[in-house]
């Protein structure tokens, strides 16, 4: 830095804490999305409310913060953002106090994919999982087409982030000034012969004021659909038949994991049931079998009643047959099977502490040692 | 402690108690009853030590998975067994669990059923009022 340029702050603590926490929320929901295990989806979940909120104060600060926080001082011309592009291509950038014109375009880019995401997030949640304020309202299905939504506008954050990064360094390069640095410091080069322009200062009392209003009004509309009870989900009355006779051998299974019809062949070949004979009187089978078809996954749009349906044919009543259930257990080892507190692949309820309720939340998975 | 409370607490333990005693003694009247009626179906006296062998016995004829009692309800009456599917099952013997053996309805069902999977067969009367009277005795 030759002495004839001076330094001025530029980014104000708000807008360089906000850039930091959510580089750190971005990179908790990456790794409990993709690559920890399931149990840890109350973090993604929090992970996604914390980036809502630190987005919705940007957009305040982008109002109410001080100069160059304020959008409108990154809010550049179609023209502007062409003739920065070109000068990018040429390598000869001209230098920016604020944003720079690229930089404002990705800041609009992610703050679009980031809300994208965690909306789809909470329709994810509601529809497929059957928790969070959109319980009640999504279906399964929607949940899970939403699923797929939210899967690939994650990849196009990804490549935005890379896009960033990569744009940082080129940038960073070019204007020899180092801009992750600027943005923990908050001071920005002013090219010598330039004069700081006048700023605006920071109006953070009506930030906080308009935040918690925000916070407010969804918080109250979140919590009225919350109290709306899960879709899907019906009251299930035990039955002391189904939970004695078929209890005293195996896990009492929540009859929403089988479809009606594989209820119907199992109760009608309970003499050779998985090389047992598990034969009943005749009217106290004809009462589970009521009780089983009843309440058999038709009845349910829950996350486990959706996808158990889809029966292995040549084991249509095992559970553990069927393609979804090899898949979610792909990598558990065998090892973990044998455990004694595990007992084999029949017994959901030793890892799976709601499987009684048939809910299955990821957030209830707890493997014994 | 008040009198008064002192004579409800007391009062409460001999009713508990005198609950638990007296339906212990009707679970053993039914218990004798269903193997009375097994010792007049078999016609001859019954033996205990014919139901220890019985249960111990790899006899064969079932199926290749349960070749004895003891497979799956553990190596003596007095142990704790497991199903194949891996339930646990508490001991068969009537001191360690006293309800055993007081619901015919029961005592039908697991019969006809492991017997079939154990010996390939249905049990004697004979059969079933020695492992019960072994049962009883342990």
């Amino acid at each position: 830095m030759s002495r004839f340029e001076n330094k001025i702050k530029v980014w104000d603590i708000p807008t360089r804490l906000f850039h930091w926490f959510l580089v750190i929320l971005v990179i908790v929901g990456l790794v409990t999305g993709f690559v920890s295990p399931e149990w840890w989806m109350g973090i993604h979940i929090w992970a996604g409310y914390g980036t809502v909120l630190l987005i919705v104060f940007r957009l305040l600060w982008g109002i109410f913060g001080s100069e160059y926080s304020r959008i409108e001082t990154f809010s550049f011309s179609y023209r502007e953002v062409i003739t920065h592009l070109r000068e990018l291509i040429f390598l000869r950038p001209l230098h920016y106090i604020g944003h720079n014109p690229a930089g404002a375009m990705m800041i609009f880019a992610l703050i679009f994919i980031l809300l994208g995401i965690t909306i789809s997030g909470l329709v994810v949640l509601g529809g497929e999982e059957n928790q969070g304020p959109l319980a009640g309202v999504v279906s399964y299905r929607i949940g899970d087409m939403t699923g797929d939504i939210h899967e690939a506008m994650v990849f196009v954050l990804m490549a935005l982030i890379a896009l960033h990064i990569l744009g940082v360094i080129i940038e960073s390069f070019l204007t020899r000034e180092n801009l992750v640095k600027s943005m923990i410091d908050g001071n920005k080069i002013l090219p010598a012969g330039k004069t700081a322009p006048a700023k605006r200062p920071a109006r953070p009392w009506a930030a906080v004021i308009s935040l918690l209003g925000f916070a407010g009004v969804i918080g109250a509309v979140l919590w009225t659909l919350s109290t709306i009870p899960p879709s899907g989900v019906i009251a299930l009355k035990s039955n002391s038949n189904y939970t004695s006779e078929c209890g005293d051998c195996h896990e009492v299974y929540h009859p929403s994991l089988l479809p009606k019809a594989s209820w119907q062949k199992l109760m009608a070949e309970l003499s050779d049931h998985f090389g047992e004979d598990a034969s009943l009187e005749p009217e106290i089978a004809t009462n589970i079998a009521t009780y089983l078809e009843t309440y058999a996954s038709e009845a349910w749009d829950t996350e486990a009643s959706n996808r158990f349906a889809k029966i292995s044919s040549n084991a249509p009543f095992q559970i553990s047959a069927t393609a979804y259930w090899k898949r979610k257990h792909s990598e558990i080892s065998a090892d973990v099977f044998k455990r004694t507190a595990v007992g084999g692949k029949s017994h959901c309820a030793s890892c799976h502490l709601d499987a009684a309720t048939g809910h299955f939340d990821d957030q209830n998975i707890k493997i014994p040692k | 402690m008040k009198p008064h409370n002192k004579t409800i607490a007391i009062a409460s333990i001999v009713i508990l108690f005198g609950g638990i005693s007296s339906s212990m003694v009707a679970a053993n009247s039914t218990r004798n009853a269903i193997i009375k009626d097994f010792a007049s179906q078999a016609g001859v006296p019954l033996s205990a030590d014919r139901g220890k062998a019985l249960f111990e016995s790899r006899a064969g004829g079932g199926k290749p998975d349960t070749p004895s009692c003891t497979t799956c309800h553990g190596a003596s009456a007095m142990s704790t067994g497991k199903t194949r599917a891996g339930k646990q099952i508490e001991p068969m013997a009537v001191s360690k669990t006293p309800v055993r053996f007081t619901e015919l309805k029961k005592v039908k069902k697991w019969f006809r059923r492991n017997c079939k999977s154990v010996l390939g067969r249905e049990c004697t009367p004979q059969e079933k009022g020695d492992f019960l009277t072994f049962m009883s005795s342990q």
